[in-house]
């Protein structure tokens, strides 16, 4: 049951300085610091209009992400999520531009992916088939079904009420950005604080005893895998109203760049833990690093070999610590 | 605390990298000669010389002189609105000859190797020619050539291979063209000492390693006071070119007078960023783009020139000069071909066809135009 203290309740005296060594808090001393290195460098990055942008265009990686850290703490994977936002955001452009009131095409796109989703999870956890199988699958499925239905073609000509992405709360904060934080909060307090919740750590950190609790493993998976498919869903509107076209393609590398956001926000790929907290500071530090490599005049090219290395650098530092909490 | 330190390391190196960074500043742009075109318009460049056919030759191809024959275009990818475009293009040409059938099927992502795999399925399968963009110019020779050896006609369209592997290649516009279009209404719409950045896929796309190239030779001929501030890249992605180009008008501020798109991804994404930053008609847009992608910006006077050729026409060419090739004649040697409604092509390089001049979509034209 160690993995169900990590998330820190015990009253250790090292406990301040666990928290402090936490993903969270390093992520949270790399997002800063970045911020100040490359101020340092070019005063401008730090012009209040430049962050706002940097979370403002990625805002949408870090709400998906927050349904990938789910299905990772369950001890899952998923790789169709970025076919799935392709095909989510086509289905509402689509009900859009055809004349179907907003709210509809804004719907459709959510309750079309708690659809698709939970279906995977289903076979997941009733057929006790491998979840990067099951995703793989829907993967192909998806980006074939989308250029097949679509024939490509860009969806242009969209309502102006359709993009979401284009509101302001108070005038000052993009809607994006509100999501982004306001989903984070309340899935962190979930994950961390209710029965259901909890239950999903319990089930990817050990399913045995998760049975024996009295946890339904099957049941805990589609209700992931259910949530998983709303936050793609609001991604890809996030990611379907920032422009006024739309591809009709499934994003490049979307998916690896969500589960890069978990794995380096400290979501172990073994399951059972991490935090959604950790899962978007690593998106808003990746969506920092984009930003800051053309700030300081290197090739955003090199935003694969940081997303890499961080990710090498976390997967190395959980499975250390793992395999000294085993030994001791 | 590891990733902390991995994470400084990391910093330093990128930050030690700026300074040789700096010195280069024509990123995106490839080595080879250039070629600017004269700078008044109209005017003729000189022609350079002849060059003899330098185009392979497919090895004991059925005789098919006036008779029917099936085609495969296999595009760098299908499912975007260009590809689309030639592919309809196309379609136009065979139903006006009567006697060919041509299908387009390609890979979802402009991957090499994908590209790769479609073109050997189909010389398995058997057709009597294909028609190809080429994602890499070097590593796609290979399948060509083996189409070749089996006798089937190879005609290349968009992005070259390297001209033994295939017989024709319908170039759109010659780079110079373009570039001198690009430039002539950069300077026009930003203004002759300003600066501009651009937005391109990657620094090794051929078409727009080449473009830039002559862009620079073009604009140090006739526009010497053009300052050019950096090339990104951004991939053919809707988000990260919007990203991308936000990032540098924040990034340069009010130096930032002009922005290009270099591919059909990236010059609607730099316009909207200029429309997010409330910034239409102090940042020019000049780009390569499809029409119904820039029609908003374009009629909301945000961008002035779209510059393209006519896909459609690209694709209708491609399917005439195949035909002329598989009837005989189109030969080695030849100095036009005719392309039904596009009357006479020339040909150019040695084994090039030239499609004409590059088309500006503006506000008065655009409407017309639906891909």
């Amino acid at each position: 049951m160690t993995t169900l203290t990590l998330a820190g309740t015990e009253a250790d005296p090292r406990r301040r300085l666990k928290v402090l060594a936490s993903q969270e808090a390093l992520l949270a001393i790399a997002v800063i610091g970045l911020a100040i290195a490359v101020g340092l460098y070019n005063p401008r990055f730090l012009a209040a209009r430049n962050l706002s942008d940097v979370l403002l265009g990625n805002a949408y990686i870090a709400v998906a992400a927050v349904g990938m850290s789910m299905v990772i703490v369950s001890g899952n994977i998923d790789i169709s999520v970025g076919a799935l936002i392709g095909v989510l955001a086509t289905i509402s452009g689509t009900l859009a531009v055809n004349g179907a009131p907003i709210v509809v095409a804004w719907l459709a796109a959510l309750v079309a992916g708690v659809l698709v989703m939970a279906l995977q999870g289903a076979i997941i956890a009733y057929l006790r088939i491998p979840a990067i199988v099951v995703t793989l699958g829907m993967l192909s499925i998806l980006k074939g079904g989308l250029i097949s239905v679509t024939g490509g073609k860009w969806i242009t000509d969209l309502p102006d009420s359709f993009h979401l992405a284009d509101i302001e709360l108070f005038g000052v904060l993009p809607f994006p950005v509100f999501l982004m934080i306001l989903v984070t909060i309340l899935a962190a307090l979930w994950m961390r604080y209710s029965a259901s919740g909890r239950a999903i750590y319990a089930v990817g950190g050990n399913a045995e005893a998760a049975r024996l609790c009295g946890i339904s493993q099957p049941r805990t998976i589609v209700m992931v895998f259910a949530l998983h498919g709303f936050f793609a869903g609001a991604a890809a509107l996030l990611y379907a109203t920032q422009l006024r076209v739309i591809q009709s393609t499934v994003p490049p590398n979307l998916e690896l760049t969500i589960i890069t956001a978990s794995v380096v926000g400290g979501v172990s790929i073994l399951g059972g833990v991490g935090t959604v907290i950790g899962s978007t500071l690593a998106a808003v530090l990746i969506a920092e690093i984009a930003s800051a490599l053309v700030f300081i005049d290197v090739s955003p090219y090199w935003i694969r070999a940081v997303q890499g290395v961080l990710i090498l650098v976390t997967v190395i530092a959980d499975i250390l610590r793992r395999r000294r909490m085993a030994g001791a | 605390m590891k990733l902390g330190l991995a994470f400084a390391f990391l910093s330093a190196t990128l930050l030690a990298g700026t300074a040789s960074a700096a010195d280069k500043r024509w990123d995106g742009a490839d080595d080879l000669p250039v070629n600017p075109l004269a700078c008044a318009a109209g005017e003729a460049n000189a022609a350079p010389a002849a060059k003899p056919y330098d185009g392979g030759r497919p090895t004991n191809a059925a005789d098919k002189a006036g008779k029917p024959i099936t085609l495969v275009d296999v595009p760098k990818l299908i499912g975007i609105g260009y590809f689309n475009a030639t592919s309809k293009g196309m379609q136009e040409a065979a139903k006006a000859l009567g006697n060919v059938t041509v299908k387009t099927d390609g890979p979802t992502e402009a991957k090499i190797d994908e590209q790769i795999k479609f073109i050997d399925n189909y010389i398995t399968s058997g057709v009597d020619g294909i028609l190809f963009a080429a994602n890499d110019p070097v590593a796609i020779a290979p399948v060509l050539k083996k189409a070749l050896s089996k006798g089937i006609h190879v005609v290349g369209y968009d992005a070259n291979s390297t001209p033994d592997a295939r017989e024709w290649f319908v170039n759109q516009a010659e780079f110079n063209g373009i570039a001198k279009s690009m430039i002539d209404s950069m300077a026009n719409e930003a203004g002759e000492d300003k600066s501009f950045a651009i937005v391109t896929s990657t620094f090794t796309t051929p078409n727009q390693a080449r473009w830039i190239a002559e862009m620079w030779a073009y604009a140090q001929k006739c526009h010497p006071k053009l300052k050019w501030l950096e090339t990104v890249e951004a991939q053919e992605d809707n988000n990260l070119s919007f990203n991308q180009a936000t990032t540098l008008i924040n990034k340069h501020g009010d130096k930032l007078a002009g922005l290009f798109g270099m591919t059909s991804v990236a010059t609607p994404a730099s316009a909207e960023a200029v429309t997010k930053a409330k910034l239409c008609g102090k940042v020019a847009v000049v780009g390569l783009a499809t029409p119904n992608a820039m029609k908003p910006y374009v009629n909301a006077d945000c961008v002035k020139s779209v510059v393209l050729w006519n896909p459609v026409d690209l694709g209708y060419a491609a399917t005439y000069v195949m035909r002329a090739v598989v009837d005989g004649t189109l030969k080695p040697g030849a100095t036009s071909v005719d392309a039904g409604k596009l009357g006479k092509l020339n040909v150019v390089n040695g084994s090039e066809i030239l499609l004409g001049s590059p088309f500006i979509f503006t506000k008065q034209n655009i409407k017309d135009f639906d891909f």
